[in-house]
């Protein structure tokens, strides 16, 4: 009787073969390597081929200089405009029922499933020349398509959900009760959102400010539509880096890129480490 | 604080929560909002705090009309059935909040708030726990916090939704005699929404008892459980034994005997039903006059008595009857004996 016992292993039910486990890793690491790592790292190589001061120069060009300069102050403007709007839209909709309410919900997921170029053509349509509004803003002096303003627009269209959807759920979960406490005991309603409700959606904030930030630094299509891709001045980095591709500088052209990519290293490892240690906060999005 | 409610509705789209609720409270009163879920009870008490309003009707408070102050006007405390503590503030941030949040012209001086959260948090015998979290402590504690919160504000009501509906027995049965202390110590008015009714009987000074939006019976806890209104209030309090019977003058004939009823009388002849309480039912080894011939069906100890299901022999229907020890030994009752049930307090209701 023991010795069938103990000579068969019984077999959990719930676990593969160790063949199989070891194979779906390998798999796994092995997409992963190719698509994501190995391209990550022939950037950097090909940015380096020729050694440092090859590199330095290509980065601190002044075309360079204005690309990156322009790419941040893009960012600086589109992403505390989506913040604003997505607290905004978030609050609205978790805290409160109106008519037209599910629309709303559509609308923000709308960016994510348009196509960016054609994110970028809806502002030449809107503002171009021959556009609905353009003849009339011009007529006043404002220019929007070739200019900052395009950029920072297009830029906002296309990173708007980020931050939207980060929060939405986030309050949803936490539901009304700790308003509806805050105001029975005589606070007012920007004092509840200020002392309550954001700090409790803070770390959702964090993590969809990071998210929104890395897409509106790394925005090509929508942004090469409604760019004139005039060199030094309306050329984010992305667009900048076409430009040099396209001109065989591919030094210059890598060397830039892979302030890019470290801009998604930087990107990918704060999000770790926020989903490390506020993890539980962040998925389940509130008891902690 | 007195409050007077007079025809108060409230309807959440097609779904009618208050139909028409009539009601005063005295001051320094405890009064139970008693009744299954559905029945309105918490959208009463939300309207009272002015978290929700109503459609029609009067609110009075101490004699003036507050339908139009907020929420945040009305200094009502609230203590919410998940305690509704802030989650990422400590435990004395929460207790102080009410203060904190005033305008800079009420607002009291740091260090009488932090004074008056001591004092509170001394009340609810939490002083060690100042500086812990809301999610560092148990559901009892939350709970003690949360009152102590709604305490700070030197609200003029106290308004309790299921407030130990999340706890577990014990802690439930000690929170709540512990309340009724503190709401007699500070003379409070207080509002306490339950569906459990020993909760109900055992704490408060009037009992609301509602149903589908409407208040059934309102009257001590003596009165909804020995005079009940309605056949609802009745089954809602305790076990009810429902027995067919005709109701003549102030006499029910139930089966072939016929017995005083206590809370009603009629001129005529009326088909209805006798409520018997369980504890209301006494039993004998022999048939007589007033007895039911019943066969004991079951027989099982339910803590300090014993509960008997009783067949009934001469139609049917099951009864309960809820005998102490001693009793069931003196009449060396056992089950499958033949026995006689006698009714001792009898209600009836005409059948509608």
């Amino acid at each position: 009787m023991s010795n069938s016992l103990t000579t068969a292993r019984p077999r959990d039910a719930r676990s593969e073969p160790l063949w199989l486990k070891l194979l779906l890793i390998a798999a796994s690491l092995g997409f992963i390597g190719f698509m994501l790592v190995l391209p990550l790292v022939s950037v950097f190589a090909e940015a380096l081929a020729k050694g440092f001061a090859p590199y330095f120069a290509a980065i601190t060009d002044p075309d360079a200089l204005s690309a990156i300069r322009l790419t941040l102050l893009v960012a600086a403007i589109a992403v505390p405009c989506n913040l604003a709007f997505g607290l905004c839209a978030a609050w609205a909709i978790a805290k409160f029922d109106f008519r037209g309410k599910s629309l709303l919900v559509t609308l923000i997921d709308l960016p994510f499933s348009v196509s960016p170029v054609i994110s970028g053509l809806i502002y030449v349509l809107l503002f171009g020349i021959h556009g609905w509004l353009g003849p009339t803003l011009d007529h006043y002096g404002i220019k929007i398509i070739f200019t900052t303003s395009g950029l920072v627009l297009a830029t906002i269209f296309v990173t708007f959900p980020f931050i939207a959807r980060e929060l939405i759920p986030l309050m949803q979960e936490q539901g009304n009760e700790e308003e509806e406490a805050a105001i029975s005991l005589g606070a007012g309603g920007f004092q509840t959102f200020l002392r309550v409700t954001l700090p409790n959606v803070a770390w959702g904030l964090l993590y969809g400010v990071l998210l929104c930030n890395a897409r509106a630094m790394g925005e090509f299509g929508a942004v090469s539509v409604v760019s004139g891709h005039i060199r030094g001045l309306t050329n984010t980095m992305p667009l900048h880096v076409e430009i040099l591709y396209n001109e065989y500088d591919f030094i210059g052209a890598f060397a830039v890129a892979s302030l890019l990519a470290l801009l998604a290293l930087v990107t990918l490892v704060v999000k770790s480490l926020l989903e490390w240690k506020f993890g539980d906060r962040l998925a389940a999005g509130i008891k902690h | 604080m007195a409050i007077k409610l007079s025809g108060i509705t409230k309807t959440f789209g097609n779904y009618q929560a208050l139909r028409g609720i009539d009601l005063q409270i005295k001051k320094g009163e405890f009064l139970a909002l008693l009744g299954p879920s559905g029945s309105g009870k918490t959208t009463l008490l939300r309207v009272l705090a002015g978290l929700d309003f109503p459609d029609e009707g009067r609110l009075i408070f101490d004699g003036s009309d507050v339908q139009h102050t907020t929420a945040r006007e009305r200094r009502v405390g609230f203590v919410f059935q998940h305690y509704a503590l802030f989650r990422h503030m400590t435990v004395a941030e929460n207790v102080a909040f009410g203060l904190k949040v005033r305008p800079r012209h009420e607002r009291p001086a740091k260090a009488e708030i932090q004074s008056r959260v001591s004092e509170l948090l001394r009340l609810v015998q939490l002083e060690k726990f100042g500086n812990r979290y809301p999610t560092q402590l148990s559901g009892g504690q939350r709970q003690r916090i949360a009152l102590a919160r709604a305490l700070a504000i030197e609200p003029k009501v106290l308004l309790l939704d299921e407030p130990f509906g999340a706890l577990d027995a014990k802690v439930r049965k000690d929170l709540r005699r512990w309340l009724r202390q503190l709401h007699d110590e500070m003379g409070l008015t207080s509002i306490f929404v339950t569906h459990d009714q020993e909760e109900a009987l055992e704490l408060a000074d009037q009992v609301a008892v509602m149903s589908e939006g409407r208040i059934e019976q309102i009257g001590t806890p003596d009165q909804v459980y020995h005079s009940p209104a309605t056949p609802f209030v009745f089954e809602f309090l305790g076990h009810a034994n429902r027995l067919p019977c005709v109701i003549t003058g102030d006499q029910a004939k139930i089966g072939s005997i016929t017995v005083p009823v206590q809370n009603i009388s009629t001129t005529r002849e009326l088909a209805g039903v006798a409520f018997v309480r369980p504890h209301d039912i006494s039993l004998h080894p022999v048939a007589g006059m007033t007895t039911l011939p019943v066969r004991i069906r079951h027989m099982f100890t339910a803590g300090p008595g014993v509960r008997l299901e009783l067949q009934r022999l001469d139609a049917e229907g099951i009864l309960i009857a809820d005998l102490s020890h001693e009793q069931v030994q003196r009449g060396g009752f056992a089950v499958g004996q033949a026995v006689a049930a006698e009714l001792v307090l009898v209600s009836a209701f005409p059948a509608s």
